[in-house]
Order: C-alpha cells, then structure tokens, then sequence
C-alpha cells in the first residue's frame, strides 16, 4: 500500500506572500512551512490555521533552511553569511542564537538524524560542521574549489556530502572528520567558454530512503546559460558503487533547473523545475529515465519540500506563494 | 555667406560654357582637356612619365593590376610612335576592363557594405555586364535607382537599396553623396553651418522619394523594397524649432516632382500586410531614376565626370568627391562643365569618356615634380604633376599575385582545361571576333573567380570600413606585418624567387625580375647592386632573390600607382 | 553664421577655409590622417597622457557594481560594504576594489535611454547615439590619433577580449584603420609579429635594407605625407616584432601572475600592464560575460569576483608605478541592468539609470556624481548621458571635447557637440 499517488496530485493549500520567495521547508513535525522571501524575511505558515509570521533578522535572503528533528528548532542562513537558529513553534519567533557562519553566502544548511550537527555550505567554498547545541564550529571542511551549493547526510549518519556549482560532490566521515571520497555529477555543470561563466552544478540532493541511491538535481543542455536556455536533470549516484546509475530527464522540453528534490518512503523522487517553461513537479522512478508522471504549476518553481506525512509537498514560487500539495486524490465535498 | 566666392565660379562656368561651344566641333576632347588645365601654367609641369611609368599605369586604371613582365617588355620594346594609343584602345576592349569598372563601382557604390539581402554575385553581375556591354552609364545609373528587387531575374541593381536596409536616410545620405556629389548628412537637421548651398529643404526633398519605402522580406526572407502610399515630409530645424516645412521629393534645386492625387480607397495596386510588399499607384520612388538621372539636375552629370576623371586622376576636380559646393569650388570649373557636357553629349559612354581622359598629357605626365617647382604648383589639385595613387587593396592584391606569376599561370592552366582538353573549342574560338572576345571573356572570368579569394586579406588591411567611403587609404602597421610575415605573400614570392633563380644569367634575372614586379627594367647602379646582392649569397640564390623581389614588392614604387 | 550651439560660428568657418588651403599648399593628400588642428597637437605636446578602459560586456548591474540598493525590494540578495572614502558603499562583490575609492569616482545617474546591447555599445564607445548613414570614431580611435605621437611601437588602439583577435577598422569610422582596434584574441600576440620560419633574422635585416634603399631613389622628389606614412608603418613593424615579448605575460613571475588571478581577466589585466608599461597609448580589457537576464547574482558573484581581483590589482600597480596620474581608467557597460528582478533571478537590459566608474588621470577621487531614487529605478539628481561622459573623459586627458578636426576635408566635432563634461568629477 503506497502513502502518495502523485497523478492525483492537486492543491490543497495555497499559502501568500507579498513578495517573490526563494525557499521553503517543513519542520520535522509537520506543522509549519517556512519560506525565504526577497525581502530578507522568513515567511511562517501555520498549516492548520493559514496564520503566517514574519522570523527578521537576516540582512538578506535566505536560500538555506533546516529543521532540527524534533521540529523544535528552525535553522535559517542567509545571503548575509549568517546562520541563525529560532524557536520553529514561538507566536512571535526571535533568533536564538546567530553565528557568522559563511563569508557570503550560505547556500544550504543539514542536520543529522539525531539533531547534534549542522553542516552548512556556501559561496566562500566551505564546508562546515557546527554544534547544533551551542552553535560552535566543530569543524571546517575545505576541499571545494568553487561555490558550494548543497550539503546532505547520508541515512546512516556517519557521512556527509556536499556538493559543487561545477558537480563535484565530496563525501565526509563525519567521524574522523575528513574527506571519504569523491563522486562526480560533472554532467550538471558546464563551463560556458563564450560567456565566460560557470554554470550548473548541484542545485539539491536527496538519499532514497533505504539509503542506496542519491540524487542530484540540476540541469543539462545549458546552451546559453545568461539567458536560461537548460533543461532540468537529475544524476541518480549508486551510493554504495560511488557511480552515476543514469542521467534522469523529463521526457519532453522542459526550459529550466531542477532547484530542488525530495525522496519518497514509496521509492520515488519528486524534482520541482523552474524555469522559462514555469514551474513543473517532475516524479521520477529510480529504474527509469524519463520521469513518470509530471504536473504542471501555476508558477516558476524555486523550492521543493516533502511533509512528513509523505502526502503533502511545499513550493516556493516567485509569485509569493507557497503551495501545498496533496498527492492523493481530491477529497469529494 | 561668401556671394563673391560663388559669383567668380558662376562667371568662370558661364565664360567656359561660351568657351567650350567654339572650340568643341573640331578639336578632340583630350586636347581641350589639356588645354584647360595647361592654361596659365606657363610649362610649370612634370615631364611625360616614361613608357614603363605610362605601360604600369593604364594597366592599373584600365585593368586593375599591373602587366605582366612579357607584356611589359614587349610594350617598351614597341618602336611604334602610336603605341600608348594601341594600348589604350586593347586595354579598354578587354574583359579586363569591365571587371576592373566592376570593382571600381562596386566599392564606389556599395562601400564594402555585407551582401545581406542580394548576393555579392548578382550585383557584380551585373555591373561586369553593363560595363562588357558598354552600357550608357545614365541608364546605369537609372537601373540601379529604380531597382527594388521585386523582379527576381534582376535583383542585382537593387542591392544598392537592399543592402542599405532602405534605410530613407542611408538612401538620402548616399544618393546625395554618390549620384550628386553631395554630402548633406550635416543637412539633416538644420541648414548646412558650413556649406550655404546644402540645405535642409535638399536633404528632406530627397529624403520624400524614400519616406514611404520600406524593406519587406517575404515568407521565403526575400527582401524587396515596399512602398506606402502615403507619409508626408515635414522638418523643423534645430535652429528654428517653431517653423515647420513640408515637401514633396524634389531633387536639389531641379522642380518637385508633380504628385497626382489618387482617390480614396484607390491607393494601392497591393495593399500593405505582413511579409507583403505593398505597391502603390503612385510610387514616390519610382519617380527617383528619373528625376535624379534628368537634364534638369547638372549636379548628376557633374558628378559622374568628376568620378570618371578621379579614377583616372587620382583626385576629383571637386575634391573630396561629394562635397560639391561653392565653398568647395572645383580646381577647374570650366573643365568640369566641358566634360560633364561632353559625357552626356556622348550619351554616357563610359568607355569613350575614359579613353579621353588616357590620351590627355596630363594623364600621362609624370609623378616626380620636375625641380624647382614651387608646392602651390605642384600642389595635387593642379594636375600639373601625376598623382601618386596608393594601388587600392583589389589593385594591390592582384599585382602582388601577376608579379609573383600567380596571374600568369591560373591563366595558362584555365586555357589549358578549356582549350587543349577539347581542340574543337579552342578552333570554334577563332572563328571570328566575336568568338574570340567571348573566349578572352571565359578565360578572364574563370581566372578571376579562381583568384578573387586571395583578394580577402588585403581587403581586410587594406580597405577601409564597410560604410565609409573607400576613395581614401590609410597606412598601418598591420600591412607592413601583413606583408613581411604573412603567408600567402610569401609563399608566392617563394614561387617567384624558384623561377628567377633558374635563370642562369645575373643580368637577365635582374631585368626579369624589375620587370615582373616594377614593370621596368633596373637602371644600370640597381642592376649592379642586385648582382652584387645575389652574388653575396652564392649558396642561397632562390633565398637571395626572394628578398630582392620582397624588398621591390614592399617598395613604395609598388604600393602606389605613379 | 546662424549656428550657434555646435559648429562655433565664423572662426569655425575660417579655420577650415585655412585647412583647405593650407593642405593644398602643403601637398597632401586627404584621408591619410595628417592631422592640423593646432590645440590638439599643443594638447599631444603636453606628455603623454594613456587610457585604460574595462569593457564589463553584456551590461553589468550598476546595482551589484556601484550603486548598491542593500534591503530594498530591487536591491538583491548583495549587502553594501564601506570603502577608502567614508560616505561611499559599494556592492560587497567589489572589497578590493573597495579599497581604491580614494582614487575613484563613481557617476551613478548615467540614464543612456538605450537598452539594445548593439547601439549601448555604440553609444558608449563613441559618445553619440547610432544613426543610419552617420558612423563616428570609438573612445579608442580618438585616442590613438591624438593622445598617440604616431611614433609609438604599439598601436594606438589595443583591445583584449575573450573572442578572436585581428584587425578590426570599424572603430575608427573616417578617422580609417590605422586608427581601428588591435583585437588581442585571449590575449594571444597580433598576427604576423612573429618572422616567418623561413625568414631569418639576418635575411629579414637585409631584405629591410634593400627596400630602404628603393624607397630612398623613389622618394627623393615624390616624397608625401603618403609614402612616409607607407614607409614608417615597416619600421613600425619592425619594432613591434622586436618588443613581441610584451604580448607574452608568462614573462611576469608567477607571484606577479598569481596576483591578478589565475583567470582570463586576470592575465588580461596583468597584460594590459605591460601594454600601458610600453607606453601603448589606448587599451581596452573585455571581461564578458554580463548579459545576466538568468541568475544574475550568482553570474555576478563569478564575474565581479575576477573583476575585483584583477582591477583592484592593476590599479595598485599603476598607482604604485605612479602611472595612475597620467592614465585615465574607465569601467563601463553598454548599459546597466533592470532594478525590478525576474522570475528567473535575473536582471533585464537597462539604460535608464545605471553606474559608471573613472579613476586616475584628471579624474577627483573619491567623488560621486548624479543619485538615483531608493528603489534605483530612476536617476533623481545630476543625470548624464553618454556624450557627457565621452567629453568627461576627452577632457581629463587633456583634450578639447570641442575641438574640431578635419577628415576628408571635412570639419566634425570630436564629441557630440550637444553634451558637455562632468567638471564635478575633473580634478
């Protein structure tokens, strides 16, 4: 018996803001959404009520959000390099503790399973492990040559990756605290010699959740970056071979970047593409190439989340809003 | 204002239209020609060029390269009193000729603009038929006015308005500049500051043949010029922003064109639509071949001569060639009024007209000021001394190829395939004139498509920009790299240097090799210090040689036609 | 006369009355650049004055450059930061750049009304808007013809870009070639500075000696501006082949290498060093690309982070070098970009109200000229084009913007004769 049928997907909350957003997360119990807005705020939602608040105290925007386990904490980093913990529930949250955490900035933050380690990463090319007690740095992991887009922990917990805007993923053993091995997903980037620019990379990862396969979203056939001609893909890792399974992409031309991808208990991955196209959710099985259902949205996507009850699903939108999604079928009035 | 200035060249053209009428009946146009600009000088000119100078010279305005070392020699070696003449008259029948005259107005009238929407090909077809023909250049000119591409068996003249995008104001500007002599871009907003006689009234009165046309390109991006049937002209100055003039197309000070009145809902043979063109009744441009190209507007006949005796001359009458105004008075007047008449009194016979200009004396006097001649007379706009003439980047290309005997052996090898392979052809060649002109005409266009390509390069270093008048040339230190380290020049040098070196004779070589690349034999110090040179390097002659024909190549004496 | 605003009337008039008989006189030929107008060669006598221009094409964002809005709804994701001049911000892309402001000044109301990248181009290179049948000379063009002495082994006009190299032309309009951009294709040496294989040094010598020997018997009654100028190109050649190394910036050591960035950019700037230490009079870097109507911030966090480093340490050098006195640098764009950002996290074409920036000769550091509104969408105080610019520029290397010179027998004005200089920013 499957939680989720991604075909019935349709809207089941449509949730405002004033301003275009940039990201969004649930907490780990499932009862807020956060998003980062262009004007430097972190938007709340109250899933049960619609009740939204404003978390301000970044400088700027705010790509990076993270939940601790518990659903207790909420981690924001922003634009301004500063990683800022908040109580996730508070009617009116202020930052508990913020850290200088990234000079520039921070593109992506993790915590482990068991809520003791936050790993961020961001534009100065770094890598870092803080507590996520007291917010001190445990350590610093350099290695990247260029931005660093993304950092995840593996199911186990024992190992970290973090990935690059050229595709150069790096595996930590958080244990020893060192590099592991690297794996490659080089096909999402391309330097583009005319322009003169890099572009691709690791936009977001996700482990399946047996913990076998990782995903890495991003893009392919970047043939004018400066002016978002790509399509959005995804490289599918054999963690445990360290080797690309298959470059997954959507059957037809979709314009744009796979900003974001969740992993279901049910065995799929989920991507939001954003893009000249506008924003479409992309449900990929791990055995196929092309995706197997897709789902077109109102809006260009930038952030993706998968609620813990494996039905619901979260984008960001330029429009300012927040969609939730069901992926069962309608309830009939 | 300066009436003073333009009162004295009133009475000088009047004085030489009275002039001109008695003299005309008898006396040949080259000698009247001569006579006008001897007037006065009292002998202070440059002595006749020598028979090498005069034998380089035509062939470069006539043919558009230099001759070759066996047509050099047999030329000076002529005892014959008549031979300049003889060789005029070859050169002027010769397919190199019309393709010389073909490259002439092309860069004249297309200023290395990018062939966009007519390929470079059909234009120059057509230009290389009218002047093989002999075409009357009026209607030369008329065809190239009139033309909007909609026929598409002769898009070739409409690349003038094509590749201008039918720009109105590009139309106006080079209209203005190339069929007038007139540059009035500067009229565009306000009268002219500094030229009295170019009005703004002049340029929005030429400015109304073009308002209404615009480039249309069809389904299949044909282009073609399209026309509205409606769009008035009216200007303000700068100057006098509460005035506003209106005017209908109207060539300089010649009448405006009577407009018909066409009635409404009539106005269209087709209708404007999207990648249609549209065609009026009444064609605002379909009026401007003939009004520009009339006896009412002298300044179209004036300027086409003083273009015909620039190529030749080196500099116009009225110099720089489209600034016609009095305050830029011609050098001669009364000279250009005789030839603008006598062209059309020729009825434009561009072959006729030019053959004058080479039997003039002052065609053919020589490039070095004799000594003591004062600058005021030397001064280039006496043409009491022959102007040196930088070879343009065609002329240059394709003298650096016929000296180095690149020329010369294309040539041989296009005969070879189209004569000696089928021995009927070549006989049905000699049959009779006509045959053996379109033979010579076969083989020349054969050795020019084979070879244009090398002309590339030197256009690129040599040229100016696409767009700017090309009737100056300018110097730069990528030329001089160009042509002491670049490629192709080399390697035909090399080919030179190996055919020379086989000469066994020092003395012989030398003469062969002045006359491959200089079109005279050496003076007898530059004979003995090139025999010198090659024995220097007993062990390296081809190399020695090489240099020698390098240093005679980069020679100023080459890069200038004198 | 009747004009009063541009042509300056009769003395105008008589001037060239003059030119025509003078260069009658004088013999010459027109259009081979022989240039007579007096304050410009008393200008060219006062010591030589170069130029540095940094091409940022695409059009780069005034707003992650110059004229940061930090925490407005236009302002993006990039914080402002202090610089040398308290007062002064920049986009925190720019620290080391930063660090000069002192010797900088910033124009931040420049409203181009252009938002074509061919015509921005245009515009900015020449100071006057593109017009069918009208071409003008680029920034570079003019220098090379009347800040250069004509004696110099390099040519007046040297462009670096990323693309291909070659002779350009177009730049230089009527002024004709010789006055056209020297395109160094990724830096690579011009073409044709290198002998030939087959040519070696002693027989290049002597060939050069023999075609000085035939010039010399042609020229001794037909000598002209013309053939001099034709004969002076080889010399011209020969020194150029001869300083080739100059091209070559793997002869810097490498912590000097290291300094400007292990980048195109970077080794472009360090080469533009070179060229400005050889006294090469006009030399324009390309950094491309800008045209971010895609993720304008994170392209703008690439580019502008070898924008800084390379910048920032050029300028060092040629302060510390004391050449910076005597270089006018420039850093400009076609156009700026949109304030409003896109969907696609980009920012769109926008002449309306963007940035420029100038350091160095004639130039007040540390000055700010022109304001626009909090959002940046609209120019609100001193709003300039582009032909003020191009006269600010003229005049802090001690030109005369109103000059007139004469090509073809023609008299035109080197700057657009309806603008004027920025004096706010001339020292």
């Amino acid at each position: 018996m499957n939680l989720a049928d991604p075909t019935k997907i349709h809207l089941a909350k449509d949730l405002v803001h004033t301003r275009p957003l940039v990201s969004c997360r649930f907490d780990a119990r499932g009862r807020f959404v956060f998003a980062g807005s262009e004007d430097c705020t972190v938007q709340r939602w109250d899933l049960a009520t619609g009740a939204r608040v404003a978390l301000t105290a970044h400088e700027s925007w705010v790509h990076a959000l993270a939940s601790s386990p518990d659903g207790e904490t909420i981690l924001t980093g922003g634009c301004d390099g500063r990683l800022i913990w908040w109580p996730a529930t508070a009617a009116a949250p202020t930052p508990i503790r913020t850290i200088e955490a990234h000079r520039g900035w921070v593109n992506a933050i993790a915590v482990n399973k068991e809520g003791t380690l936050v790993a961020t990463c961001g534009n100065d090319r770094m890598v870092r492990l803080w507590s996520m007690a007291d917010g001190s740095l445990i350590q610093e992991l350099p290695g990247h040559p260029k931005v660093v887009y993304q950092v995840a922990f593996e199911a186990g917990g024992r190992y970290l990756v973090s990935a690059d805007i050229n595709g150069l993923i790096i595996q930590w053993d958080v244990l020893v605290r060192k590099e592991a091995r690297r794996l490659d997903a080089a096909k999402l980037s391309k330097y583009d010699a005319g322009q003169g620019v890099d572009y691709g990379g690791v936009r977001d990862m996700a482990f399946s959740a047996d913990g076998s396969l990782l995903a890495c979203s991003g893009l392919i056939e970047a043939s004018n970056p400066l002016g978002a001609v790509s399509n959005p893909a995804m490289v599918l890792i054999d963690w445990k071979a360290g080797k690309e399974l298959r470059l997954q992409r959507p059957k037809e031309d979709i314009k744009g970047v796979a900003w974001g991808v969740r992993s279901h208990p049910d065995g799929f991955f989920v991507a939001v593409s954003g893009g000249t196209t506008g924003g479409v959710l992309l449900f990929f099985k791990p055995d196929q190439i092309n995706e197997f259902f897709k789902f077109a949205m109102p809006n260009t996507g930038r952030g993706l989340d998968l609620h813990p009850d494996g039905v619901r699903l979260a984008t960001a939108h330029h429009d300012g809003h927040v969609r939730i999604w069901a992926m069962k079928a309608k309830p009939t009035a | 204002m300066r009436d003073q200035h333009r009162a004295a060249w009133l009475l000088c053209v009047i004085a030489a239209l009275f002039a001109g009428r008695s003299a005309a009946a008898d006396t040949p146009l080259h000698e009247r020609i001569d006579r006008a600009i001897e007037a006065g000088r009292d002998g202070r000119l440059a002595a006749p060029a020598t028979d090498g100078e005069f034998v380089r010279r035509v062939h470069l305005d006539l043919t558009g390269m230099i001759p070759t070392a066996t047509e050099a020699r047999a030329f000076l070696d002529d005892p014959s009193p008549y031979k300049r003449e003889k060789l005029i008259d070859r050169l002027l029948d010769s397919p190199e000729f019309a393709r010389r005259m073909q490259v002439v107005f092309d860069v004249m009238l297309m200023e290395r603009r990018p062939a966009t929407h007519v390929p470079a090909t059909e234009w120059e077809g057509f230009l290389l038929d009218a002047f093989s023909e002999n075409r009357p250049l009026d209607q030369v000119a008329r065809e190239i006015l009139s033309a909007d591409g909609a026929d598409p068996a002769h898009r070739g003249p409409a690349r003038f308005a094509l590749d201008r995008e039918g720009d109105p104001n590009l139309m106006t500007r080079d209209v203005g500049r190339l069929f007038l002599g007139r540059d009035m871009q500067c009229a565009q907003c306000h009268d002219h500051v500094l030229y009295d006689d170019y009005k703004q009234a002049h340029y929005y009165g030429l400015f109304a043949f073009f308002n209404r046309s615009y480039l249309v390109q069809d389904a299949k991006g044909i282009a073609t010029l399209g026309e509205k049937a409606e769009g008035d002209v009216t200007f303000k100055s700068v100057f006098k922003k509460k005035i506003t003039n209106t005017t209908g197309p109207r060539v300089l000070y010649a009448e405006p064109v009577a407009e018909p009145a066409v009635a409404k809902g009539q106005e269209y043979w087709v209708a404007p639509a999207e990648k249609v063109r549209a065609v009026p009744r009444y064609s605002r441009r379909a009026q401007l071949a003939k009004s520009v190209v009339s006896a009412k507007v002298p300044e179209f006949n004036r300027n086409l001569a003083n273009r015909l005796w620039a190529i030749m001359m080196g500099r116009g009458i009225v110099h720089p060639l489209d600034l016609h105004t009095a305050e830029n008075p011609p050098s001669h007047p009364e000279l250009l009024e005789m030839l603008a008449r006598e062209l059309a009194a020729m009825g434009f016979d561009g072959r006729k007209f030019l053959r004058e200009l080479a039997l003039t004396r002052t065609y053919a006097r020589s490039s070095e000021p004799p000594p003591g001649l004062s600058p005021e007379d030397g001064s280039p706009a006496r043409f009491a001394v022959a102007v040196l003439k930088p070879l343009s980047p065609e002329q240059f290309s394709w003298s650096v190829m016929q000296a180095t005997g690149i020329v010369a052996a294309t040539r041989a090898a296009v005969e070879r395939t189209l004569f000696t392979v089928d021995p009927k052809l070549t006989q049905l060649m000699q049959l009779d004139d006509k045959r053996r002109r379109f033979g010579r005409r076969l083989v020349e266009s054969a050795v020019y498509d084979g070879l244009k390509g090398n002309s590339g390069p030197f256009i690129a270093q040599f040229g100016r920009a696409a767009g700017q008048s090309q009737d100056a040339q300018d110097a730069s230190v990528h030329q001089a790299l160009f042509l002491s380290n670049g490629q192709p020049v080399l390697s035909w040098l090399d080919g030179l240097a190996g055919r020379l070196a086989t000469i066994a004779d020092a003395s012989a070589m030398v003469d062969e090799l002045y006359l491959s690349v200089l079109t005279r034999r050496p003076m007898p110090d530059e004979r003995e210090e090139a025999i010198k040179y090659l024995a220097a390097k007993p062990s390296a002659k081809a190399q020695a040689v090489h240099e020698l024909a390098w240093a005679l190549l980069t020679s100023t004496e080459f890069r200038f036609n004198h | 006369m009747r004009c009063d605003y541009s042509c300056r009337s009769d003395d105008h008039v008589l001037s060239r009355r003059g030119f025509l008989g003078g260069l009658a006189g004088l013999g010459l030929a027109s259009g081979f650049g022989s240039f007579v107008n007096p304050s410009a060669a008393a200008a060219m006598a006062k010591g030589q004055k170069q130029m540095l221009v940094i091409w940022l094409a695409g059009g780069s964002s005034q707003l992650e450059t110059w004229d940061p809005k930090p925490k407005t709804e236009t302002g993006g994701p990039f914080r402002a930061i202090d610089t040398s001049v308290p007062g002064i911000q920049i986009c925190e892309l720019l620290p080391q750049t930063a660090r000069h402001m002192h010797r900088m000044a910033l124009v931040r109301g420049v409203n181009t009304h252009e938002n074509d990248h061919g015509k921005g181009q245009y515009l900015m290179h020449t100071g006057r808007a593109q017009a069918p049948g009208a071409e003008f000379p680029h920034l570079g063009s003019l220098a090379a013809r009347f800040l250069a002495k004509g004696t110099e082994p390099l040519p007046g006009y040297i462009h670096i870009t990323p693309g291909g190299g070659g002779v350009g032309g177009k730049e230089a309009a009527y002024l004709g070639p010789k006055y056209g951009a020297l395109y160094l294709g990724n830096g690579a040496p011009p073409a044709n500075t290198a002998r030939a294989g087959s040519t070696t040094p002693a027989s290049d010598a002597s060939r050069h000696d023999l075609r000085r020997h035939m010039n010399d018997r042609f020229a001794n009654r037909r000598r002209t501006a013309e053939t001099e100028a034709y004969t002076t190109t080889y010399e011209q050649a020969l020194q150029l082949m001869e300083r080739r190394e100059v091209f070559d910036v793997t002869r810097e050591p490498a912590r000097e290498q290291e300094r400007y960035g292990s980048h195109d950019f970077g080794r472009h700037c360090l080469l533009a060093r070179r060229l400005l230490e050889s006294d090469a009079t006009f030399v324009q870097v390309t950094h491309s690309n800008y045209d971010t109507h895609n993720e304008n911030f994170a392209f703008h966090l690439e580019q502008l982070g070898e924008f800084d480093q390379g910048f920032s340490t050029l300028l060092d050098d040629l302060a510390q070098r004391g050449r910076l006195d005597s270089t006018l640098v420039v850093v400009m764009s076609e156009f700026g970009r949109t304030p409003t950002i896109n969907y696609l996290y980009g920012r769109d074409h926008w002449g309306t109200a963007w940035s420029i920036a100038l350091a160095g000769c004639g130039i007040k550091g540390g000055t700010v000229v022109g304001k626009t509104n909090a959002k940046g969408t609209e120019v609100v105080d001193r709003q300039v084009g582009a032909g003020h610019l191009f006269h600010t520029y003229l005049k802090a290397v001690g030109l005369d913007p109103k000059d007139d010179y004469e090509v073809d027998g023609r008299s035109v004005q080197i700057a657009d004769p309806t603008a004027s200089p920025i004096t706010e920013l001339l020292a």
